[in-house]
């Protein structure tokens, strides 16, 4: 008899489809073929994952036809299970899981699209704090560099290829235009959570930077440099102003050590 | 981060899974449910649905249901996810907790899906070690529900009922008795559902779960599955009322995961449950009355109404079933004191 530990370890291949399988003889189920009983949990860890990976890749889904995302889903199932039981994390591997694909090496904007669509279940799981108003700092002064805290669910996503665009014309009512959006066009999207919702944005260069900056904790004035190197034009006040107006700063405050604001 | 919410004690009466698709309705309607249930795997992140169950939270009792603990896991818990359960529960503060006799982590893969152990003294060692363990750190008693189950392992040594028995000998935890699990394993491994039921330790089952299953047939077999998407069956009334009539009243849940129907469908069933347990402990009381007055009556043979399935409303016929019968309740001890779910 075999310890349990090796016992489950043999199920749960079977489950996946691999080897080694667990014999018949080693389960019963009344009158019935115990190895057909088998199936049945096969075919509930593939559907429901695949329910799973359908409800966070559905732009992916029309992209590529239902059919094959299933298809490729079952694979993904099978090589990539959940290592944890908290199934909002499970789908962060499948746009690099897509570019592997043959069938899709020459349509890149797939995988490139599944990416957006992982930040957008990400940003929806993501806490949404209270937002501050630029009026409530009028009266304080926050020094030259102060650190500005944004949203926690603010994602920033670059591309080479026009991911937004695409993923907007594969909205449910959307009537799908196959020639539109498939453009070799670098695109740089900032995403959040808006209550239910989220809200997506495309950025220039300049303003990418300016919030990846400030999003990766490296204060006011090192974004704005940045922000500034890209674009000798950039305007500081119009993406503050911006940044307040989309409801992304939950807090402004001097940093306790200033030094940490230095880029290193 | 924790947040004080009134005690809200959940009453031996009938409740409804929190299902995505009814929270913005059960926030603005607040319709009457006695209680609430969620997936704890469900509220483990910072999306609009948790904000959304704390505000639920200060209207009705709530309970907390694990998929994914994975009790009977012979490379043990998941010390991450437990702690994650343990936030939740300090979240939202529920008066039950519960999770399955079954594993579906091993080889470092999570299988979605409540697989059965193999039921023997190896197992009972390692599941008892992780409930013991679970209860410790949430610092509370949990439920432990029986499993719906496709196929067994021919080594067990004892039976479901068996096992849980010993299991809450060895740990203290209680029990969820899911009826629908009862019989759709009954019937897939089959043994005698009722006798499933009277083999539990009656104290320990704190919470039922109610639901509707589906038959498959696949060549000869014919074979129920758990899927959680219809109204409960009459024959799952059936059990249910056997349930009751040994039981007493218990906190008892309508669970509906696929095709979820309106919210009113729900609460329907909630209502049906009200009914046919009040239903079921007013004819006892009432036999019992009689009893005390009268020279008492041969017991009738249990009614079948499984096959009643005219009526739009299957529980209906646990009705007709009750009335038809009510011999039966005389020969059942009467149900002393009240039920506390959270004792």
């Amino acid at each position: 008899m075999l310890p349990l530990e090796h016992l489950q370890t043999t199920m749960a291949r079977s489950v996946l489809a691999m080897e080694p399988a667990v014999t018949a003889k080693m389960l019963t189920a009344g009158k019935a073929d115990p190895l057909a009983r088998l199936r049945i949990y096969q075919n509930n860890t593939r559907s429901s994952l695949t329910a799973v990976l359908m409800a966070v890749f559905p732009v992916t889904v029309r992209l590529v036809d239902e059919r094959f995302f299933r298809f490729v889903a079952s694979e993904f199932i099978r090589w990539h299970p959940p290592v944890e039981s908290r199934l909002a994390r499970y789908g962060a591997g499948f746009p690099r899981f897509l570019k592997t694909i043959d069938t899709l090496s020459d349509m890149p904007v797939v995988a490139e699209t599944a990416r957006l669509e992982w930040a957008i279940a990400e940003v929806l799981d993501a806490a949404s704090l209270p937002s501050r108003t630029l009026a409530e700092y009028d009266n304080t002064d926050l020094g030259p560099s102060p650190d500005i805290l944004l949203q926690p669910s603010l994602r920033l996503i670059v591309s080479h290829w026009s991911i937004l665009s695409v993923w907007m014309a594969h909205q449910p009512e959307t009537a799908v235009d196959q020639h539109s959006a498939w453009t070799r066009r670098p695109e740089r999207v900032a995403l959040w959570r808006s209550g239910e919702s989220v809200r997506l944005v495309l950025l220039d260069r300049a303003n990418f930077a300016f919030r990846h900056s400030l999003k990766h904790g490296l204060g006011l004035e090192h974004a704005t440099a940045r922000a500034l190197a890209l674009d000798p034009a950039f305007d500081l006040l119009s993406a503050l102003v911006r940044l307040f107006g989309d409801g992304l700063v939950t807090d402004v405050r001097i940093p306790a050590h200033p030094l940490s604001n230095r880029w290193r | 981060m924790s947040r004080a919410f009134q005690a809200l004690a959940i009453p031996a009466t009938a409740g409804i899974g929190l299902r995505s698709p009814h929270i913005s309705e059960m926030l603005t309607r607040r319709p009457a449910a006695g209680w609430l249930e969620v997936h704890a795997e469900n509220y483990m992140g910072d999306g609009a649905g948790v904000e959304a169950l704390e505000r639920l939270r200060h209207i009705y009792p709530l309970s907390v249901h694990g998929v994914g603990l994975s009790l009977g896991s012979a490379q043990g818990l998941d010390r991450d996810h437990l702690e994650r359960l343990r936030k939740v529960c300090e979240r939202f503060q529920p008066d039950l907790v519960s999770e399955h006799l079954a594993w579906s982590v091993a080889d470092g893969a999570y299988l979605n899906d409540l697989l059965p152990l193999r039921y023997d003294e190896e197992a009972l060692a390692i599941v008892a070690r992780n409930v013991e363990t679970v209860q410790d750190t949430l610092k509370r008693q949990v439920l432990i529900e029986n499993l719906s189950a496709y196929l067994a392992f021919a080594d067990s040594s004892v039976n479901e009922a068996e096992f849980l028995t010993e299991l809450v000998a060895k740990t203290g935890c209680g029990l969820l008795l899911d009826v629908n699990n009862v019989h759709v394993s009954a019937h897939n491994l089959q043994y005698d559902a009722r006798a499933f039921i009277d083999a539990l330790p009656a104290d320990s089952i704190g919470e039922i779960h109610l639901a509707g299953h589906a038959i498959n047939q696949v060549g000869a077999d014919t074979v129920l599955i758990d899927d959680h998407g219809s109204r409960v069956p009459p024959v799952v009334w059936t059990l249910y009322h056997h349930a009751i009539s040994r039981l007493g009243p218990r906190p008892t849940l309508i669970e509906w995961d696929t095709d979820v129907p309106v919210l009113d469908v729900l609460l329907g069933e909630a209502m049906w449950a009200d009914m046919l347990s009040a239903s079921i402990m007013f004819n006892r009381k009432q036999a019992a009355r009689q009893a005390a007055t009268a020279k008492p009556r041969p017991i009738s043979t249990l009614l079948s109404f499984e096959s009643d399935m005219r009526s739009g409303m299957p529980v209906l016929a646990a009705f007709a079933a009750v009335k038809a019968g009510q011999a039966m309740p005389a020969a059942m001890p009467p149900v002393e004191g009240g039920y506390h779910a959270a004792a």
